[in-house]
């Protein structure tokens, strides 16, 4: 009798159902967790985008399932989840805490960062190309080109629209390359740049009113909503989170979008991104090949950005150093820090962050741009 | 999709990116300079009202409250000078008017 009962048990158990293929997904699981705990690769989104290819791989567990029509039984937990995922409301929640997080203050002060923006976006071009040459369909070859724009929400967000069954190959690569940023970006900075470039000194920016610091979010959502409808949930969110921090009225609703808010759909969105990563799924050749363009897409944007950072450098008489253009990859911000370590390394009393932060948070509104161009070419 | 278009959608993509982001930095030098106008306008009229009030208000500090001697600037502002010199003075406790200041020079 017990023996039967065992038997039983070990049947109905996930232990008698696991796959080979599913057993591989929980090493990747487990390397993930890895990276996030020990090597602190964005742990905040990594490590619960692993525990989600964790959960989802484990079978009979049916967190992601949903429920067949006219059955009495709920889908799965995780299948709620992931409809913020599904509808595009979590990133755009995202952006609403990176908005009341974001200081846009460098940016006004100069604002010819736009430009190191807008050539940061480089990389998006050349994977998409690349992407197409490899036999990728339009709408894939385009959303594994917005990795290149350093992103994760707006790689999200443009993936779930246009080709969601490679999302969780392409966020975990988005976000891994962005952790990955310290690494990849100073040989390219250090190989298109000379000594002298490096170590050119920027003025001290200037003072930016109160005033202008609140005209500036509504502006931006006017004009970029205006043009382009399909970037109102990633820009509106931005620039409302924006206005939240620079009106200085509404502290409690600032604090709650920069900490409650973002933690919590932080935790939704990396668990149901990295829950849709089942073995079936996932393990296909073509993960490999989005992400070698993922980071060709990232070598790609950096080049964009330095070389029209050189191309100022120039321009100016060499009183802008070209290292801030690296920056206008999104990544805030990160890809600013590496500026500045670059800078001083060339020059010790080099200060670059504040002059990188411009074409920093550049990048984050031309990398939406960007998805909400390619959004309006190949949706359906 | 053949190599041909991609090339042309990359690069229409790249330009819309670089004429958006380019009107945007125009309006943000355009919206810059309207602001500081309005604020140059404002600060103005303030100013004009108070030419009576600031008058007075140096009549009644004249000599008490300033660093005396002459003070060497190098590799400075006067307005980061003031802001050390008062910096100085407060946390020494000591008055200003009683402190005399020979050089700020920048330690790189």
């Amino acid at each position: 009798m017990f023996l039967d009962a065992i038997q039983t048990i070990w049947k109905d158990s996930g232990f008698a159902a696991l796959t080979l293929q599913q057993l591989i997904m929980l090493s990747i699981a487990c390397i993930l967790i890895y990276l996030a705990i020990v090597k602190k690769f964005e742990p905040l989104l990594l490590l619960p985008i692993a525990f989600g290819v964790l959960l989802a791989n484990l079978p009979l567990a049916g967190l992601m399932n949903e429920a067949p029509a006219g059955s009495s039984e709920p889908d799965g937990l995780l299948y709620y989840l992931y409809l913020g995922v599904k509808k595009g409301v979590y990133p755009s929640l995202i952006f609403l805490g990176i908005g009341a997080m974001t200081d846009f203050g460098p940016l006004i002060a100069r604002p010819s960062g736009l430009f190191l923006g807008a050539a940061a976006q480089f990389g998006i071009a050349v994977a998409f190309i690349v992407a197409t040459a490899m036999g990728f369909t339009p709408q894939e070859a385009a959303s594994i080109g917005i990795i290149g724009g350093a992103d994760g929400p707006t790689a999200i967000y443009l993936t779930t629209r246009l080709a969601p069954e490679l999302l969780p190959a392409i966020a975990i690569a988005a976000y891994s390359y962005m952790a990955l940023i310290p690494l990849i970006q100073p040989p390219i900075m250090r190989l298109l740049t000379t000594k002298k470039e490096r170590e050119v000194k920027m003025e001290q920016l200037r003072d930016v009113s109160r005033l202008e610091r609140i005209c500036f979010p509504v502006a931006v959502t006017i004009f970029c909503v205006l043009l382009l409808p399909s970037v109102a949930p990633l820009i509106g969110m931005l620039m409302l989170g924006n206005l939240f921090k620079e009106s200085g009225v509404v502290e409690r609703l600032s604090e709650t979008v920069q900490n409650a808010l973002i933690n919590i759909v932080t935790i939704f969105l990396g668990v149901t991104v990295g829950a849709t990563a089942v073995a079936e799924r996932f393990l296909k050749p073509q993960i490999l090949m989005i992400i070698f363009l993922g980071l060709t897409a990232f070598m790609f944007s950096t080049v964009g950005g330095l070389l029209l950072g050189k191309l100022m450098c120039w321009l100016s008489g060499g009183k802008i150093n070209p290292l801030i253009g690296s920056a206008g990859v999104s990544a805030v911000p990160m890809a600013a820090r590496v500026s500045q370590i670059e800078g001083q390394k060339a020059n010790p009393s080099n200060y670059l962050l504040m002059h990188a932060m411009g074409p920093n948070v550049a990048g984050v509104i031309g990398s939406a741009v960007a998805a909400g161009i390619l959004l309006a070419l190949f949706k359906g | 999709m053949s190599m041909l278009g991609s090339l042309v959608v990359s690069l229409f993509m790249m330009a819309l990116v670089f004429v958006v982001l380019s009107i945007l930095c125009a309006m943000v030098i355009i919206l810059s300079k309207v602001l500081a106008l309005v604020g140059n306008k404002g600060k103005q009229t303030v100013a004009d009202n108070s030419v009576s009030m600031v008058t007075k208000l140096n009549e009644s500090t004249k000599e008490s409250n300033f660093s005396t001697g002459e003070l060497k600037l190098i590799g400075t502002d006067e307005k980061t000078a003031a802001i050390i010199m008062a910096i100085v003075s407060h946390e020494s406790k000591i008055p200003l008017s009683s402190l005399i200041f020979k050089s700020i020079k920048v330690v790189e």
